[in-house]
């Protein structure tokens, strides 16, 4: 239904918003998702110009009134100034029903980044433990070990469990919290891809509330939003620590994801055949980005060298 | 971190900050672009700087917007004079109360535009990105999730997108 030019609109306008965040931590991510499409950077310059008509529009039409917030600023360290005498005298208008706002909770968000090919086991304070697959970037919180914002890549979550303060994964616009629980996601640049092993996670408990028991899984299309829930072997939840790969009418292009996680290598899929469906195995324990050529084939695929990395074509298509 | 280590940094980023700055259209550029970066940051006389990597990155990303929004104006400066060839035109140097008026006006139709969006979304957009207040404290403040501010931004976003193209084709 959604045309190409409206995914890269909305992904341009995701990426504007949350790179103008002042803590925004995911430049790797927005890089290689610039590098994925040349009209990724039109686009996002777009969004970010889009961002600014009314600032700018203020700005002349009324020169005395506090000028824009101005991304350069906010790269500076927070300081109490950058609120300023404006934040009380407008907010206070719009703001009507907060009654004292709580500067002190203010998150302190880390990023932890995995390359391609590497993994990184995060250990947190309640317990709780979070296994990065490569490729990866999370932003987590030292205000709130209870919180995890999955950015690019996949992670298994293992959660110490309290029903009192659930904990929460955010990727895109999904909300996911757990009711004591193992589960692993993948964010891809189309979807988000949930597995549960243990325990129940709720996907969106504000709008979908798709509650997902051990052995289910979810599928969120990153543009509407749509929930697709299926069946999934329990061991098989998180099975890239074990070196196993394992789909079930997986998209090529979310396979050569999951390739290019585990084997390091730069992984392209010709668009004729990115959607096309792919179920089984595939076993890259010990196998590095060289093993790309020879697991093609199984795919039906074949893997043609693309600067430093690779595209997987058609079997039948010239390269 | 200091001045020095800001300097430190930028070397030890100096290819991922060019791979940046081509994957932004910087194209044989990118080494310019960051011969510029360099420059401003050492006349930069800042404090400490929490995040040495990401405000680099956010500074070269401000310089490749820019770059878009001359090359923006330069072209709208040619259709402005087309226009005033054609004798129906408004030039951009017009007397500065009239531009006032003309950006009051149009500030106006955009704020309407977001407002027909739902009265929430003009309110999150303007504490977004007129008073630089950042999407969770946003949420905490008004009591929403975070992903119902980021809804409403989205549509504030793709409604002014929808506005500028729609301004640029007439």
């Amino acid at each position: 239904m959604t045309s190409t030019e409206d995914l890269i609109r909305q992904q341009a306008i995701e990426w504007a918003l949350s790179s103008q965040e002042a803590d925004f931590a995911g430049w790797d991510g927005l890089v290689r998702w610039l590098e994925a499409d040349p009209r990724h950077t039109d686009a996002y310059d777009r969004a970010m110009a889009a961002g600014n008509v009314i600032p700018d529009l203020a700005a002349i039409a009324a020169p005395v009134l506090p000028q824009p917030a101005n991304d350069e600023d906010r790269a500076a360290p927070r300081s109490s100034s950058r609120r300023g005498w404006m934040y009380g005298a407008i907010a206070a208008s719009v703001l009507a029903i907060v009654a004292v706002p709580v500067w002190q909770m203010r998150p302190q968000p880390y990023a932890v980044a995995t390359a391609i090919g590497e993994t990184e086991s995060i250990q947190l304070a309640d317990g709780s433990r979070i296994l990065l697959n490569g490729g990866t970037l999370i932003t987590l919180d030292r205000r709130d070990i209870r919180f995890a914002r999955l950015e690019s890549g996949e992670a298994l979550f293992e959660v110490r469990h309290n029903a009192s303060d659930p904990f929460v994964v955010e990727t895109g616009d999904v909300r996911l919290v757990d009711a004591g629980t193992a589960f692993n996601v993948i964010r891809n640049d189309t979807s988000l891809d949930v597995a549960v092993s243990e325990g129940v996670v709720i996907v969106n408990p504000e709008r979908e509330n798709v509650q997902l028991p051990a052995g289910r899984r979810a599928r969120v299309d990153n543009v509407t939003d749509q929930v697709t829930v299926s069946a999934i072997p329990i061991d098989q939840v998180g099975s890239w620590r074990s070196g196993q790969l394992s789909f079930a009418d997986t998209p090529l292009a979310d396979v050569a994801a999951a390739l290019e996680r585990g084997l390091g290598a730069r992984i392209a899929v010709a668009p004729a055949i990115s959607a096309r469906p792919f179920s089984g195995v595939i076993q890259i324990r010990g196998r590095g980005a060289q093993a790309v050529a020879s697991i093609a084939p199984v795919l039906g695929t074949r893997a043609v060298r693309r600067g430093d990395g690779w595209e997987l074509i058609g079997s039948d298509a010239n390269p | 971190m200091s001045r020095q280590g800001l300097e430190a940094v930028l070397i030890a980023e100096r290819e991922p900050l060019l791979r940046f700055l081509r994957a932004r259209g910087a194209g044989d550029a990118a080494e310019d672009v960051l011969q510029d970066l360099w420059l401003r940051v050492s006349a930069l006389d800042s404090g400490p700087i929490a995040d040495p990597r990401g405000y680099l990155f956010r500074a070269a990303n401000n310089v490749m917007h820019d770059r878009y929004r001359s090359a923006q104006r330069a072209r709208q400066r040619d259709s402005d004079w087309l226009a005033v060839q054609g004798g129906a035109g408004e030039a951009s140097d017009a007397p500065l109360p009239d531009r006032h008026l003309i950006a009051r006006a149009a500030l106006d139709e955009a704020e309407a535009m977001l407002r027909a969006e739902g009265e929430r979304v003009l309110q999150i957009f303007r504490l977004f990105r007129i008073e630089g207040i950042g999407q969770r404290q946003i949420a905490q403040d008004l009591g929403l999730s975070l992903s119902a501010v980021e809804k409403d931004l989205q549509k504030a976003y793709r409604a002014l997108i929808h506005w500028r193209e729609k301004q640029d084709a007439d």
